[in-house]
């Protein structure tokens, strides 16, 4: 029997949200990893375990969010992704769920509602 | 007739002609032959009489003739001048004594004498019918008549010559006064031409002297400073500038004069029109010998007040532009703002959720709880430090209340939109009433308000399709004598039921922006004692308006006296 792989991936170059996020998942009972960019993540042994991706959307300098998801949808893994932006930008959403996003969450956003999130994710309840 | 009648005539004769002189002296070498000629045929009762001066070589000679009885016969003299060269050759010293001829059917004895010793002068020629002709007593007068002649023609051409000489000397000497007259005349124009060029060019011009000395001010300088041209002679022009500046341009001026070098100040110069000091630039450039000596000084004076209050101005304006742009490229800003506020913001909930599961673990984890709450507190920092960080990026340092020309101030804020309206599609039109009274407040404020109506008006334009994107600027009076702006659009509009929302901070139907710009333009409103609102028009889009009230009357009078 395979365990569902329950590692939570956060993909995000803010590092309070690297060092904060991690240690709430811990709480609320996944296992985490954090990554500064879409590159270290993509060169990571963690693909292939991560049940779950919250990816920043703008990180400026490399991938953005969308261009990972793109990737990783180029590349056949199939990982669900929950999206976190800190920009207001109301409109983005539709799009991202349009192109199979299980979430997307603007900061600042609640445990709650990044619980709910990461069941819908994980096809947990 | 005997032969002591024939002497006594001889003499007579030869008196007459010695006495010839006497007539002739002071003629011209024509009226001396004449008269020879005349005295000759009378005295010895000759038929044909001739004689010739030779002219100077290449010009004719002065031949003249005189018969007995015109009617005898008809000669001219160049005819008998050529015949006794051809009958009797070029020297004298070998013409015979006599010859006989037969001049006009008649024959004539016919004796010719040269005058000068080698006939250098001429030649004089008797004729006579008679055939006793020339009688001993007849050749003698006839030789002292040719002496004689030789003398008085010798005497005539030089008188003559001098003549020519002296007529020469006074048409040369008149030809060079009227030149020197025509030089005169033009010098004169010249400067004729000159002055009335410095005296009505309409430029302040001045010369000194090599010494520093003021020699010269135009009429143009002396009204600009109402001073006599003595008043400012020499060193006088001092007394012209403005005490502050006398020591330093003096001094300035003294060191050009020692060296030449080209003399350039701003000063403050006293003008008569309106009895004040006005900035000038005075320039002068030396005149200098072939040895680079200083012969003179020439210099200008330029007011140049106007432009340097307008220089100040626009200083001013441009340090307001710069506050502005700042304020323009807020819209984009904001999305950068919001992201800086949020990402702390999301720590803090991240980090206190964490904290209050580990509080609530059994047992609980208190030193990650320990931590998570110091990273709240230090996100919680990091969002005042934001905060604190916008506020100086937006607040002018010093808060102005001033006297505010509110058309003046929406025109210039129309001017800073005109190229997005333009890139829009959308035609501005404005009725600025002409009588608007001054408000107090702070100008860049204001227009930091009106520029947000405009761009709030612009973005509500910019879906529109299908129908003209007008937007309308009205100032004037409201019923409360309140001075009153309105931005009329025909944009999307807002929802009825949020009109009241509009002006909260973070409201926005925008998809860009934070959705402060109208908040704070309320505030601002409001701290200028006024009123900001919105409706709907009947037609399409909205009408934000505000209105505050005017300065009181007086009051632009007494800031100023205040501020002088």
């Amino acid at each position: 029997m395979i365990a569902t792989p329950s590692l939570v991936s956060v993909v995000d170059d803010d590092p309070s949200v690297r060092e904060s996020l991690p240690d709430l998942l811990h709480e609320l009972g996944f296992a985490a990893r954090a990554f500064v960019s879409a590159e270290e993540f993509l060169v990571s042994d963690c693909v292939e375990q991560t049940g779950c991706l919250i990816l920043d959307i703008a990180m400026p300098g490399g991938m953005s969010g969308p261009d990972l998801q793109h990737e990783l949808m180029l590349r056949r893994q199939q990982i669900p992704i929950i999206f976190i932006t800190a920009n207001g930008d109301q409109t983005i959403r539709p799009r991202l769920l349009a192109q199979g996003a299980v979430a997307c969450l603007f900061k600042p956003f609640s445990d709650t509602a990044l619980l709910e999130a990461i069941n819908a994710a994980l096809g947990t309840s | 007739m005997g032969e002591t009648e024939r002497l006594k005539r001889c003499i007579n004769d030869l008196i007459s002609v010695l006495a010839l002189p006497a007539i002739w002296t002071g003629s011209d070498p024509t009226h001396v032959l004449s008269t020879l000629l005349e005295a000759l045929r009378g005295m010895l009762g000759l038929d044909l009489v001739y004689a010739r001066m030779n002219g100077p070589a290449g010009e004719a000679p002065i031949e003249v003739v005189r018969v007995a009885g015109a009617d005898t016969f008809t000669v001219q003299a160049h005819e008998i001048g050529g015949m006794l060269d051809e009958r009797l050759g070029a020297d004298p010293r070998n013409w015979p004594p006599v010859t006989r001829n037969v001049i006009a059917g008649t024959e004539v004895s016919i004796v010719a004498m040269p005058l000068g010793l080698q006939g250098e002068m001429g030649a004089l020629m008797a004729g006579s019918g008679r055939a006793d002709f020339p009688r001993e007593t007849e050749r003698l007068v006839l030789g002292v008549a040719a002496n004689q002649a030789a003398i008085g023609l010798r005497e005539a051409r030089l008188l003559s010559d001098q003549k020519r000489l002296a007529t020469e000397l006074d048409q040369r000497v008149a030809r060079r006064t009227a030149e020197l007259t025509a030089a005169n005349q033009a010098l004169r124009q010249s400067e004729l031409n000159l002055r009335q060029m410095t005296e009505t060019i309409p430029e302040m011009l001045w010369s000194a002297t090599s010494d520093g000395a003021i020699d010269y001010c135009n009429a143009r300088l002396l009204d600009y400073t109402g001073c006599s041209a003595e008043a400012v002679m020499g060193s006088g022009w001092t007394k012209l500038l403005h005490p502050n500046d006398v020591e330093q341009t003096v001094r300035e001026w003294i060191s050009c004069v020692k060296t030449g070098a080209p003399y350039r100040v701003e000063v403050r110069i006293f003008h008569r029109g309106d009895g004040t000091y006005r900035w000038c630039v005075t320039n002068a450039r030396p005149l200098l010998d072939q040895h680079g000596g200083i012969l003179k000084w020439h210099g200008t004076v330029v007011d140049m007040h106007d432009w340097k209050q307008a220089q100040e101005a626009l200083r001013n304006t441009q340090a307001e532009l710069a506050h502005m742009t700042r304020v323009m490229t807020m819209g984009e800003l904001t999305a950068a703002i919001a992201h800086e506020i949020n990402q702390p913001l999301s720590g803090i909930i991240t980090n206190a959720s964490t904290s209050l599961r580990m509080l609530a673990g059994d047992p609980p984890n208190v030193d990650g709880a320990l931590e998570t709450a110091r990273r709240t507190i230090r996100d919680a920092n990091r969002v005042s430090d934001v905060i604190t960080r916008l506020r100086q990026l937006y607040t002018k340092k010093e808060a102005a209340a001033e006297s505010v020309d509110l058309n003046e101030a929406t025109r210039e804020v129309i001017a800073l939109s005109l190229g997005v309206m333009q890139k829009d599609g959308v035609i501005p039109r404005t009725e600025l009433a002409a009588d608007l009274p001054r408000v107090t407040g702070d100008r860049v404020q204001l227009q930091q308000v009106v520029l947000n109506l405009v761009r709030n008006a612009l973005d509500a334009m910019s879906v529109v399709e299908g129908r003209p994107r007008e937007l309308l600027i009205r100032t004037g009076r409201d019923e409360r004598d309140r001075v009153l702006l309105t931005v009329h659009d025909t944009g999307v509009g807002f929802q009825r039921e949020s009109a009241d929302r509009l002006f909260d901070p973070f409201y926005t139907t925008k998809t860009s922006g934070m959705g402060i710009g109208l908040s704070v333009s309320r505030s601002i409103i409001e701290s200028h004692h006024g009123r900001l609102w919105a409706v709907l028009n009947e037609g399409p889009g909205a009408t934000f308006s505000f209105s505050i009230p005017c300065e009181p009357a007086g009051a632009r009078v007494a800031s100023l006296v205040s501020s002088a």
